[in-house]
């Protein structure tokens, strides 16, 4: 797939790559990252598999887990320390129970070796966090409104809860994304992955229950948001240094 | 005399045992004996994280060169590392059972070794998923490396970031200040060298070890191999 | 059982050294077993 004419490229990065071709490297690498990312949307919005896995798994982890705390719910003094760790509890097994699909299809039907061949490890690294981060935002968009609502998790600061949900989101994207390109490649792929990941992923759910906690309270501890974007960037960062290793033969 | 620096290494742990017991001075604060631990259990932690950061390293040079004997080497380091990490915890546990009256609670610093340890357990579990040697190295080698930046951040960043923790400072502590009895000190670093030296003792022969079973498996291979018609 | 007291502090050092002490003679008998039969 060729790169969409249209793409903007950011200023500093165009004025580095001043001299002949300007910017052409970049232009492709961000033609196929995008490539990339339309293609799962693509195949993915024909069978709608990852996304239904993804909500239907979360749904009913709500009714469980609304369920088994009877009609009354959590009493109002407890609600701040319980939701929001509930909440990040049924976001990441969803995602666990949703993400590793994108690298284990390209395994078993064999287009993997397609894409080694097609694609820059890094682009196809970011398209697919990118995929996988926009497939959890939407799961986040249909679920928390939701979770609020059969929870009764009363949300004092919406920007802390978004800042939550889309820092959390973005982290448990990138990192499932460089766990799910290891685990397609061994045996026992489906159990393999919450042991790898969860690790990994835990102290990212961490920040993001208190961080959330902070939307219910009004208020967060000083760093907090900085240290979600700090481990973010740190798993980014490594996802990017990593993935070609784990990817390439 | 060929084992020498063994028997040395026996001597100095004996100093380091002789040492916390006799020699130390109390804690404040802490309730009788029980800061007496602490010249086993902090050295134990720093024992795997050195143990963690080796098989990183390691890693990174199979990564570069290929060697499947790097490989074997990081795997020895990940598990003696766990082996330490594991004592680590469980003398943390007793610890905290006689200071906080609970074995576990989630203190920070237990937080992140709990971490630590379902990480590097993840990372054999890894190893045991896959068959091939060497996507099995490239996939582990991977994983450890990436250790060095999740380990770090566990063993250092977490427990500082947390605004409330029963675990005393560190012995470097946020302030960057040592703030140690200097006797306390002496003792802690005397074991610490004694469990750092004793761990590359333990991992050269787990890697030795390593060595020699996949030597003998790909015999049997050639063997096995050889005797087809 | 576990309390200020030493004795729990010199039993788990007891357990921890032993513990490590047989764990290395066994990493040396099998290398030294493995080394012989090759």
């Amino acid at each position: 797939m060729s790169a969409p004419g249209s793409l903007p490229l950011p200023a500093p990065r165009a004025a580095a790559m001043a001299g002949g071709e300007v910017g052409t490297p970049v232009r492709r690498w961000l033609g196929e990252a995008t490539a990339v990312f339309v293609k799962d949307w693509r195949t993915e919005l024909r069978t709608r598999h990852a996304l239904h896995t993804l909500l239907l798994f979360a749904v009913t982890t709500l009714i469980t887990v609304s369920m088994a705390l009877g009609p009354l719910g959590v009493s109002s003094g407890e609600r701040l320390a319980v939701l929001p760790a509930l909440l990040w509890i049924i976001l990441l097994f969803a995602a666990a129970a949703g993400l590793p699909r994108g690298f284990v299809q390209e395994e078993e039907t064999h287009t993997a070796t397609a894409l080694r061949l097609a694609a820059t490890p890094s682009a196809l690294f970011c398209g697919k966090t990118l995929y996988s981060a926009s497939l959890l935002l939407a799961l986040e968009a249909l679920l928390v409104p939701l979770y609020v609502a059969v929870m009764q998790l009363p949300v004092v600061s919406l920007g802390l809860l978004f800042a939550a949900l889309a820092a959390g989101g973005l982290g448990l994207a990138i990192g499932s994304t460089l766990l799910a390109a290891i685990v397609a490649q061994a045996q026992g792929r489906g159990a393999l992955f919450p042991i790898l990941a969860f690790p990994v992923l835990l102290p990212l759910l961490l920040l993001a229950v208190e961080l959330t906690r902070g939307a219910v309270a009004g208020s967060v501890g000083e760093g907090v948001l900085a240290n979600l974007l700090l481990y973010d960037g740190a798993l980014a960062v490594s996802g990017l240094m990593l993935f070609p290793i784990v990817w390439n033969p | 005399m060929r084992h020498f620096w063994h028997w040395l290494l026996w001597l100095w742990i004996a100093l380091a045992i002789a040492g916390a017991f006799l020699y130390a001075p109390l804690a404040k604060d802490f309730i009788g004996q029980s800061s007496r631990i602490l010249f086993f259990h902090v050295p134990m932690a720093w024992g795997s994280f050195v143990a963690f950061m080796t098989a990183g390293v390691w890693s990174l040079l199979y990564l570069g060169k290929r060697q499947l004997d790097h490989d074997r080497a990081a795997q020895a380091a990940v598990e003696v590392g766990l082996l330490f990490c594991v004592l680590a915890t469980v003398t943390g546990a007793m610890w905290a059972r006689v200071m906080w009256g609970a074995w576990w609670n989630w203190d920070p610093r237990q937080t992140s070794i709990a971490f630590v340890l379902v990480f590097y357990a993840a990372y054999l579990v890894l190893r045991g998923a896959i068959e091939d040697p060497d996507l099995r190295a490239r996939l582990a080698a991977a994983y450890a490396v990436f250790g060095l930046v999740v380990a770090p951040f566990l063993f250092f960043v977490l427990p500082r970031m947390a605004t409330f923790t029963l675990h005393p400072d560190a012995v470097v502590n946020t302030r960057g200040k040592v703030d140690v009895d200097a006797r306390m000190l002496q003792v802690l670093l005397v074991s610490a060298l004694g469990f750092n030296v004793f761990f590359f003792w333990l991992h050269r022969l787990r890697w030795r070890l390593l060595r020699l079973e996949a030597r003998r498996a790909a015999e049997g291979l050639t063997m096995m191999t050889e005797a087809q018609p | 059982m576990i309390s200020g007291g030493i004795v729990w502090v010199l039993a788990v050092n007891l357990v921890i050294w032993t513990g490590l002490f047989l764990y290395l003679l066994r990493l040396e008998s099998q290398v030294r077993q493995l080394e012989n039969e090759s």
